[in-house]
């Protein structure tokens, strides 16, 4: 039998594999780690600029359509209550 | 009294086998494994439904012409079904643990030893006699470890396809017992001041990042590994669709219906392999051994992994989270959040074990794409 034959090609196998899953997922964290850094630097002004906004917006206060309405319903309870 | 013969030999009673009904009784424990015990049961139950069908006598649901036959033959054969279950998955995936800790891809890529090492493993088993597992035959038992069950179906119908039954029933039991399989190592591996261990919180990913990122994948695999292409290709459309906000629709239906879909005739396809001169042989016990071997071994290399990383890097990293290197999304990850809550109460690592996870996922695709371009 060439169970031993077997053998050597299945621990080489066992080696390169691990070495290939090891150099490939090496090579990703590093492509990852140059992308975040890369889309980081485009990224921040375009995210910047929408977190300002919406701080802004509360800040306006109350729409005067909103104000009108809740005086008018303020004014009309107060009618009923005399 | 000639008609009433011919009806009696056109009876299931008349013409069932012994090893037909202990098939047929491995379906009906699928069954109750799905149904009682709540293991996988999405795949167990149609895998287990698929297991009767096919060793009914007479009917010849797997035989030329049968619906069983058709369904391998266009699904599994083919290798289109587990691709399109990778589809889903991808659409499923959030990436952003990933994207924000990439060093937890070595923790993916550490769990694969589980598989290499079952492939020696199952030559080994050669030197008992009853055993012949050509390198074909070990390389998809191994990957069994990769517990990923669509990339084990994947790779098994390249190439071992008589084996394919075995190899996904082992699968997809194991994944099913990972709560059960896992704690126990990751408790004796670890101190319990390194179980401990709390991790700094993940930064937030940028949806550019997010859509990037299985582009930039899909090309390394490319460059590097093309004949993982067909698993990484379909799972980073998938993730495409999902991260890219213009697709909900097709993104919706890679997650719900095509999945689903998919599931249903894959577990049936699956179901079909499980004939009893197929399956009653000494063959599928040697690779439910060596699928429990290969998930023990990937969880401890993965847990040594952690604990060197540990030691190196300077934020702390909880050797726990090496654990759900083993794919299995995201049963692995939810394993390990409870066995750090265990130690610590206040320590939530589900966020930070999901990056090995889904890096697991990657790394099985990998380590499927080198085997099948080295062994296939």
């Amino acid at each position: 039998m060439d169970i031993g034959g077997l053998l050597t090609t299945a621990a080489s196998l066992m080696v390169t594999g691990m070495v290939g899953v090891f150099v490939f997922l090496t090579i990703l964290i590093s492509a990852v780690t140059l992308m975040s850094k890369v889309v980081g630097r485009f990224d921040d002004p375009a995210t910047a600029e929408p977190t300002r906004t919406a701080k802004i917006q509360p800040q306006q206060g109350v729409p005067q359509a909103h104000i009108a309405a809740i005086s008018a319903a303020i004014a009309q309870f107060r009618n009923k209550q005399k | 009294m000639d008609g009433v013969l011919n009806l009696w030999h056109a009876t299931g009673i008349a013409n069932f086998t012994f090893p037909a009904l202990i098939m047929i009784a491995v379906g009906c424990l699928l069954l109750y494994l799905a149904i009682a015990r709540n293991f996988e049961p999405l795949l167990l139950l149609p895998i287990g439904f698929g297991a009767i069908l096919t060793n009914i006598p007479v009917a010849g649901l797997s035989e030329p012409g049968g619906l069983l036959y058709y369904v391998y033959h266009i699904g599994i054969d083919s290798g289109v079904f587990p691709l399109l279950i990778f589809m889903g998955v991808g659409a499923l995936t959030d990436f952003s643990a990933l994207i924000a800790n990439p060093r937890m891809l070595l923790l993916g890529a550490a769990a694969q030893f589980g598989i290499f090492a079952t492939l020696f493993g199952a030559i080994l088993l050669n030197f008992i006699p009853g055993f012949e597992f050509s390198l074909q035959d070990a390389s998809a038992i191994a990957i069994i470890g990769g517990a990923d069950g669509p990339t084990a179906i994947f790779l098994a119908s390249k190439l071992a396809p008589d084996l394919l039954g075995a190899i996904a029933v082992a699968a997809y039991s194991y994944m099913a017992l990972v709560p059960i399989i896992q704690p126990p190592i990751m408790r004796a591996l670890t101190t319990q001041e390194e179980r401990e261990i709390q991790m700094p919180q993940l930064r937030t990913v940028s949806k550019k990042e997010k859509i990037v990122f299985p582009l930039m994948v899909l090309s390394l695999t490319i460059l590097f590994l093309p004949a993982a292409t067909p698993l990484v290709g379909m799972f980073c459309l998938g993730n495409l669709m999902r991260e890219s906000g213009v697709v909900d629709r097709l993104s919706n239906s890679a997650q719900n219906e095509i999945i689903n879909i998919t599931t249903i005739f894959l577990g049936l396809a699956v179901g079909s392999k499980l004939a009893a001169d197929k399956f009653l042989t000494v063959e599928t016990i040697g690779i439910l051994v060596l699928g429990a071997l290969a998930f023990a071994i990937g969880t401890a290399s993965g847990v040594f992994m952690a604990k060197g990383l540990n030691k190196i890097s300077k934020s702390p990293i909880n050797p726990l989270v090496g654990a759900a290197g083993v794919s299995a999304v995201p049963m692995a990850a939810r394993v390990v959040n409870k066995v750090g809550l265990e130690s610590n109460p206040h320590n939530f690592l589900l966020m930070h074990a999901m990056g090995p996870n889904v890096a697991g996922v990657l790394g099985s695709a990998v380590a499927a794409g080198i085997l099948l371009a080295i062994v296939g």
